[in-house]
C-alpha cells in the first residue's frame, strides 16, 4: 500500500516566505501575477488535503476583494496629485478637522496605477501565505512545537480536529430547529441555536479531558525547583530587556540601533529560557518527517527566487510612472523556477491512492 | 487485578454517597459485564477503575482501589495509562489526532515509548483490528463502527492489562456491534486482557461474560457473580431470561443457543400462531405516502426508489443497517431534504408536500425526534423549555409539562436538561413534539442508551400514541424494540426497501433483526415475552 | 470563582511586560521620527514583526507553565475551535465577525489568563482554518488575547448589568480591535505614493499630527469594519449572551476545576442508603 509522504511543513514554509519577500520587493505588476499563478499551481498540485487550510481559492478572491478596494479607496480619498485625468467625479470638501481630506476630484491614471499596484502587492502577500497554509500539513507543523508550548500545541489540534464536528452540529441543530416549528431567522433563532451547539462543544471537550487523562496526557519530568526558578528570573530579565528595547526603538531621540539590539538580545534570551523550562514535558514521536532531497529542493527553489530578485531587480522602488511594465527577466525565470516545486517533490498522495472520505456515514445515518 | 476495598464515592455538594461499601475482586482474563439502571453508579464505578474517580470528576473516595497492585489515591489516570484503557459510548469525541495511525500513536507517544516499539505496536494493531486499510484516512471520516475500533485500538496500544469500556455499542448497528464485541471476546480469550463492560442492551453481550456486578443505585451494596446468579437478582435482563424465567428453566440459559437447546418442550406446548391482543388490524386511513422517491448526495445514492404507505395508528419500524437511507427516508417524510425525484406527501388524504408546508404549520401534521434528542433542547431548565414549546406552538401553558409527566413522570422541572439521563431527555423531546398532536410522529433511533425501564416506558407511550390514532415510524436497530412494539417492518438496503410487512413475518426468519425470542422459538413466529406468556395462558 | 488557569506571579509579571512591548509595537507609528536615518522607518516595523511572535510563545509558556491539566486544554481546544469557525462564518472578510462574542464570555466565566490564551489560540486557529495567516497574526492574535484578558478583569456583576457590562465592552472591544490593527497596518497602507497624503503616515511629524492623522484614518476606513463589528458583538451579547454565560459556567463548573479531591479511610459497616432520589453523576461523557 502506497503511504502518504508529506514535504516537511517548514521547507514550504521557507519557500512560500521566499516568494512572499519577493512580492514585498517588487512593484512590477507582471512580477506580481507570476509569483501568483506559480503559488496557484504549487497549491493546486501538491496541497495537502488536510480537513482545513485548504480554502486557497477564497484567498485569492479575498486577494481581488483587497485590489478592488485599494482603488475604491484611491478614486474616492485619494490624493490629487498631477497625471493623466481618467475621470473628473464631483468634489466635496470635507471638514477641515479632517486636515485636507476631500471626496472626489480629479482621478488620474498614476493614481490607479500605485493603488492597483499596492492593492495587488497586498494580495499576492495574502496568497503566498495561504499557500504555504494549505501546503504544509497543519497537523504536522504543530508536532514540531516546542515542548514548552505543548499544551497550546494540543489545543490547536483539538480545535482543528473539533471543527468537522462542529459543523456537523451546526447542520443538525439548524435541521432541528424546523422540526420545533421555526426558521433559524432572527435573534430567537440563534438563541436556539447557539445553546445546544455550544453546550454540546463543552460536552464534547469534558469528555476528551477524560479520555486525555486516560491516555495519559500530562505526564511530566520532574523540574527541580532550583532550575525552575532560575529559568523564571532569566526569562523575566530577558523579557524586562525586550521592554527596555522597544522604547528605545520608540522614542525619536533615543539611540534606535542600542533599541533594536536590546529589543532581539532581550527576546531570543526569554526565548531560550522559555524553551529550557520545557524540558519537563516528556515525550517521544512518532513520526519524523525526513528532510531529505525533496525538503532540499523546496527550499533551493525558494532560494532561487531570493537570488533572483536581489540580482535581477536591484532597485524595487521603481517611480510609478505610467508606462507598460516591462518584465525582467532574472527574477521572472527564477518565480518560474520555484514552481519546480510543485512537479519534482513528492505528491502528498501517490496517483494509484486516493483517499476517498465516504460521506455516507454521515450524511445517511 | 482489580479489587475494590469497601470503596464509597461521593460527589462534592451531593449529600448522599454514590456508591457505598463496595467489595470486590475481578480476577485476571475476566470478562465482566457492569448493568443498572442509569444513573445507579455505572460509570462511576468504572471511573474509579483508573482513577478518574475522584481525581478527575472530584469528590471524596472511602476505601481502596487496587488495579494490579497501583492503589488510585497515589496514581492518577495518567498514571495508570499503561496498565487501563477507556473507551467510552461515542469514540469521536475521544480522538485527538486528525489520522487514524497519528491516533492509534498518541497514548505511546505520552508514555514516551521508543519509535520503534511505536511502530511494531501500531502494525500489530492495524491487524488485530482489522484496521489496515484505514491507517492513513482522517478520523472525521469514519463510520461509527470503524471509529469505536479505532478508539479501542488507540487504548490498546499501551498494551494495558485492563480494558474498561462504558456502552461501547450503543451507537453501533448490530453487525458492527458483534464485530466490536467478537474483538473483545478474542482479546480475552487469546490475550488474558481483562475487560470490564457497561451495557445497557445485554441481549448483545450476557453470552460474552464470564461474571456480572449489579449496581443497583442509591448507595445500595453492589452486587458481584456468576452471571446466572446475578441476574436472577437484578430487574434489567434479556428476553431470553425472561423466557426462561416464564417457562421455569432452571439454571437460568444465558445465550440463545442454551435456551433453545431447552425450549423443545415449549416450542411443542404453544400453538403455531401467537393468541392477537386484539390488534387493531391494518390501521387506519392513509396518512403519509412516498411515491418513486430518490435521493442522491454527490454521487451517493441514499434513497434508490421507495414507494410506501403510512397509515394511521400504525407503529412502523424501518431497520437496516448505518448507512441504509433509514435517516434519509424519515427527513424527507418530515421535509428537511428536498427529493432528488420522486414524491412525499403527508396530511390527510397524503395530498401535502412537506417542503410546501411552513415549520409553523408543519408541526401539526408531522413531528420528529431526531438521534440526538438534545439538539431539540435549549432552554436552561426543563420547566422553561416547557414553557417555550407551548409559547412557540400556540398550545396553553402547561400542555408539555402534562405530557411529560404522562411520558416519564420522574423528571425534575428544575434540571438543566443535559444533566438528565437518556431516557428523561427522549421524555422531554418527545414530549415537546408531541404538543401539537401531529399526525405523524418520526423517532430515530429512540433507544440508544435507554436503560430496560425507561424503554418500556417508551413502549408504553407508543402504544398510547397509536390508540389515538397517530402513526408512529421508529429508525432503530433495537429488534427487540421493534419486536415488542410495531406492528410492521419495514427493512432497507442501500436505499432500497427490502422488506415490509407484518412484524412477524419481516423479521422472525431473518437472522440479523430477529429478537431472541424468535430466534429460540423458531419456526414458530413468536416475537416477545408477552406473546409467549398470552398464548400460553390462552391456551389453558 | 473558577479560574482555568492559575496565573503564577512569574507569568503576570510576563504578560505585563509583554503587554507594554506590544504597545510599542501597535503605537511607533505615533512617535517614531527619523532624524538621522529616513530608512529607520521602515525597519522598526519588521523588528516588531519577528520578535513580537517569540514574545508571545514566551508568556505562552509563562502561563502554561503551571502545567494546564487535560480539562483546561481541551475546554481551550473546543472553545477555541468554535470561536474560530465563528470569524469566517459571521463574515471574516466583512470584519463584522462574531468571535468575540463568544471570547468575552469565555474569558468571564474562566478568568483573564483563560481569556488571554483563548484569544490567542482562537485566532491562530482561525487563520489556520481560512489560511489567512501573515505576518499580520501574532498582532491580531495580541490584541484577541488582550480582550479574553480584559473580559476576564471585568468586575463581578450578575444579571442584566452583567449582560450590559459585557455588551459594553463588547462594542469598545470590537471597536479598538479595528483601531488597532489599524494602526498596525497603517504605515504599510498608506505611505505608498499615490494614496491619501493627508491620511497617510509621515515620519517626521508630530505626535498630535499622526495621531490626528490615524484617527481620521480609522474612522474613514473603519467605520465599514469596526463599528458594525463593536455593534453587532454587543447586540449578540445582549440578546444571546445569557445563556452563553449559563452554558460556560455550566461546564466550568462540570469540569470542577477547583473541585477538591479527597480521600477517606474505609467506612466500615457502612449501610445502603435507602432514599429514593436519583443520582446525577457529573462523570463525563458516560451513561449517567
Amino acid at each position: 500500500m502506497a503511504r502518504a509522504r508529506y514535504v516537511h511543513p517548514v521547507a514550504w514554509w521557507i519557500w512560500a516566505l521566499c516568494l512572499a519577500w519577493a512580492a514585498m520587493r517588487t512593484t512590477n505588476i507582471l512580477l506580481l501575477l507570476t509569483i501568483t499563478a506559480v503559488a496557484s499551481y504549487v497549491v493546486g498540485a501538491r496541497r495537502s488535503r488536510a480537513v482545513w487550510g485548504n480554502s486557497f481559492r477564497l484567498l485569492l478572491l479575498f486577494g481581488a476583494v483587497t485590489v478592488f478596494l485599494s482603488v475604491l479607496l484611491q478614486v474616492v480619498l485619494g490624493t490629487r496629485v498631477g497625471g493623466h485625468s481618467l475621470l473628473v467625479l464631483p468634489r466635496w470638501n470635507l471638514p477641515s478637522w479632517t486636515a485636507g481630506l476631500s471626496v472626489g476630484g480629479d482621478v488620474t491614471a498614476e493614481a490607479l496605477l500605485a493603488s492597483l499596484t499596492s492593492g495587488l502587492r497586498l494580495a499576492v502577500l495574502i496568497a503566498c501565505f495561504g499557500a504555504a497554509n494549505s501546503l504544509a500539513h497543519p497537523g504536522r507543523l504543530l508536532k514540531l512545537v516546542p515542548g514548552a508550548l505543548y499544551e497550546l500545541g494540543v489545543a490547536v489540534v483539538v480545535a482543528m480536529t473539533f471543527i468537522p464536528q462542529l459543523t456537523e452540529s451546526i447542520g443538525r441543530v439548524h435541521r432541528a430547529l424546523r422540526l420545533r416549528g421555526r426558521t433559524a431567522t432572527g435573534w430567537r433563532g440563534l438563541h436556539a441555536m447557539v445553546v445546544p451547539i455550544l453546550e454540546e462543544a463543552l460536552d464534547s471537550a469534558i469528555s476528551l479531558a477524560a479520555s486525555m487523562d486516560s491516555r495519559g496526557y500530562g505526564r511530566t519530568a520532574a523540574v527541580p525547583a532550583a532550575f525552575r526558578r532560575t529559568t523564571n528570573a532569566v526569562l523575566l530579565l530577558g523579557l524586562g530587556g525586550a521592554l527596555v528595547g522597544s522604547y528605545f526603538v520608540v522614542d525619536p531621540n533615543a539611540d534606535h540601533r542600542f533599541g533594536t539590539a536590546a529589543l532581539v538580545a532581550g527576546t531570543l534570551v526569554a526565548s531560550a529560557a522559555g524553551t529550557l523550562a520545557g524540558r519537563r514535558v516528556h515525550r517521544t514521536k512518532y513520526r519524523r518527517d525526513p528532510w531529505a532531497a525533496a525538503e532540499w529542493l523546496t527550499v533551493g527553489t525558494g532560494a532561487l527566487v531570493v537570488a533572483g530578485y536581489l540580482l535581477g531587480h536591484p532597485n524595487p522602488s521603481v517611480a510609478l510612472v505610467l508606462q507598460w511594465p516591462t518584465l525582467p527577466v532574472l527574477p521572472f525565470a527564477a518565480t518560474l523556477l520555484a514552481g519546480l516545486a510543485g512537479v519534482l517533490t513528492p505528491p502528498p498522495y501517490p496517483r494509484a491512492y486516493r483517499a476517498r472520505a465516504p460521506r455516507v456515514a454521515e450524511v445517511a445515518r | 487485578m482489580i479489587s475494590f476495598e469497601s470503596v464509597g464515592v461521593r460527589y462534592a455538594g451531593r449529600a448522599r454517597p454514590v456508591l457505598n461499601g463496595v467489595d470486590l475482586t475481578i480476577p485476571e482474563g475476566e470478562f465482566c459485564l457492569v448493568v443498572g439502571a442509569t444513573g445507579s453508579g455505572k460509570s462511576t464505578l468504572l471511573g474509579a477503575v483508573n482513577g478518574l474517580v475522584p481525581h478527575f470528576t472530584g469528590g471524596t473516595l472511602s476505601g481502596r482501589v487496587r488495579v494490579h497492585g497501583r492503589d488510585t489515591r497515589t496514581h492518577p489516570p495518567r498514571e495508570l495509562a499503561d496498565l487501563v484503557g477507556v473507551v467510552g459510548q461515542d469514540p469521536r469525541s475521544s480522538f485527538i489526532a486528525d489520522i487514524v495511525e497519528d491516533e492509534l500513536a498518541y497514548t505511546m507517544e505520552s508514555l514516551a515509548l521508543p519509535r520503534d516499539v511505536m511502530r511494531r505496536r501500531i502494525e500489530d494493531m492495524l491487524d488485530l483490528l482489522s484496521l489496515a486499510e484505514l491507517r492513513d484516512r482522517p478520523v472525521a471520516s469514519l463510520s461509527a463502527g470503524q471509529a469505536q475500533r479505532v478508539a479501542i485500538g488507540a487504548v490498546l496500544t499501551a498494551h494495558p492489562k485492563i480494558l474498561v469500556l462504558d456502552e461501547p455499542t450503543s451507537a453501533l448497528d448490530p453487525a458492527a456491534a458483534e464485530e466490536v464485541l467478537a474483538v473483545l471476546q478474542r482479546l480475552v480469550h487469546d490475550n488474558g486482557l481483562t475487560v470490564l463492560l457497561a451495557e445497557h442492551r445485554l441481549e448483545r453481550v450476557l453470552h460474552y461474560a464470564d461474571s456480572v456486578i449489579w449496581v443497583p443505585g442509591h448507595g445500595a451494596p453492589v452486587v458481584y457473580g456468576d452471571p446466572a446468579e446475578v441476574i436472577a437478582l437484578a430487574p434489567v435482563y434479556p428476553s431470553v431470561i425472561g423466557l426462561a424465567r416464564l417457562a421455569g428453566w432452571d439454571p437460568v440459559p444465558l445465550s440463545v443457543r442454551d435456551a433453545r437447546r431447552r425450549s423443545a418442550h415449549l416450542r411443542a406446548s404453544l400453538p403455531a400462531h401467537p393468541v392477537r391482543p386484539g390488534e387493531a388490524g391494518d390501521g387506519g386511513a392513509v396518512i403519509a405516502r412516498t411515491a418513486k422517491l430518490r435521493v442522491r448526495f454527490g454521487d451517493v445514492e441514499a434513497l434508490d426508489g421507495v414507494d410506501l404507505s403510512l397509515r394511521q395508528g400504525q407503529i412502523v419500524a424501518v431497520m437496516g443497517r448505518n448507512g441504509a437511507g433509514k435517516s434519509t427516508l424519515l427527513s424527507c417524510l418530515v421535509g428537511l431534504i428536498k427529493p432528488t425525484t420522486g414524491k412525499v406527501r403527508l396530511g390527510a388524504g397524503a395530498g401535502r408536500d412537506p417542503r410546501a408546508i411552513p415549520p409553523r404549520g408543519l408541526i401539526h401534521e408531522v413531528g420528529m425526534v431526531p438521534q440526538q434528542a438534545s439538539d431539540l433542547l435549549y432552554a436552561e431548565t426543563v420547566a422553561r423549555e416547557c414553557s417555550a414549546a407551548d409559547r412557540e406552538s400556540g398550545a396553553p401553558q402547561g400542555t408539555c409539562a402534562t405530557l411529560l409527566a404522562d411520558i416519564a413522570g420522574d423528571v425534575e422541572p428544575e434540571m438543566h436538561p443535559r444533566d438528565l439521563s437518556e431516557g428523561q431527555r427522549l421524555a422531554v423531546a418527545l414530549a415537546v413534539i408531541l404538543i401539537t398532536s401531529p399526525r405523524l410522529v418520526l423517532l430515530d433511533e429512540p433507544t440508544r442508551g435507554l436503560d430496560y425501564p425507561a424503554k418500556a416506558r417508551l413502549v408504553s407511550t407508543l402504544r398510547r400514541m397509536a390508540e389515538g390514532g397517530q402513526a408512529i415510524v421508529l429508525a432503530t436497530h433495537d429488534v427487540e424494540l421493534a419486536a415488542e412494539v410495531a406492528d410492521r417492518t419495514i427493512v432497507l438496503a442501500d436505499g432500497r426497501v427490502v422488506a415490509d410487512g407484518p412484524s412477524r413475518e419481516v423479521v422472525t426468519h431473518s437472522p440479523v433483526f430477529a429478537p431472541q425470542v424468535a430466534k429460540v422459538l423458531s419456526p414458530l413466529p413468536y416475537l416477545t415475552v408477552a406473546d409467549v406468556s398470552r398464548s400460553l395462558a390462552g391456551g389453558r | 470563582m473558577n479560574s482555568a488557569v492559575r496565573l503564577s506571579p512569574a507569568a503576570i509579571l510576563s504578560l505585563i511586560a509583554v503587554g507594554l512591548v506590544g504597545i510599542a509595537a501597535f503605537g511607533w507609528p505615533l512617535v517614531i521620527a527619523t532624524s538621522a536615518n529616513s530608512d529607520h522607518a521602515a525597519d522598526a516595523p519588521w523588528v516588531f514583526v519577528l520578535m513580537v511572535p517569540l514574545l508571545l510563545a514566551v508568556v505562552g509558556t509563562q502561563i502554561t507553565s503551571g502545567g494546564m491539566d487535560a480539562k483546561a486544554v481541551a475546554l481551550l481546544g473546543v472553545l477555541a475551535g468554535v470561536a474560530a469557525l465563528l470569524r469566517p462564518l459571521t463574515g471574516g472578510v466583512s470584519g463584522v465577525q462574531l468571535m468575540f462574542f463568544l471570547l468575552i464570555p469565555a474569558g468571564r466565566v474562566f478568568g483573564p489568563g483563560f481569556g488571554f490564551i483563548l484569544g490567542n489560540v482562537a485566532m491562530f486557529a482561525s487563520a489556520v482554518l481560512t489560511g489567512g495567516g501573515g505576518p499580520w497574526l501574532p498582532f491580531q492574535m495580541f490584541a484577541a488575547g488582550w480582550i479574553g484578558l480584559g473580559a476576564g478583569l471585568l468586575p463581578r456583576l450578575t444579571g442584566k448589568p452583567e449582560l450590559a457590562l459585557l455588551a459594553g465592552y463588547g462594542l469598545l472591544s470590537g471597536v479598538g480591535y479595528g483601531f488597532v490593527m489599524n494602526l498596525w497596518f497603517w504605515p504599510f497602507a498608506a505611505s505608498r505614493a499615490g494614496a491619501a497624503a493627508a491620511v497617510s503616515f509621515v515620519p517626521d511629524a508630530s505626535l498630535a499630527d499622526n495621531l490626528h492623522r490615524w484617527l481620521v484614518f480609522s474612522v474613514t476606513t473603519g467605520l465599514t469594519f469596526d463599528v458594525p463589528r463593536g455593534l453587532a458583538t454587543a447586540a449578540a451579547l445582549l440578546l444571546v449572551g445569557r445563556p452563553v454565560l449559563a452554558s460556560l459556567r455550566r461546564a466550568a463548573r462540570r469540569a470542577a476545576f477547583e473541585a477538591p479531591v479527597e480521600f477517606q479511610p474505609a467506612i466500615r459497616g457502612a449501610g445502603p442508603d435507602t432514599s429514593n432520589a436519583t443520582n446525577h453523576p457529573i462523570h463525563p461523557g458516560a451513561s449517567k
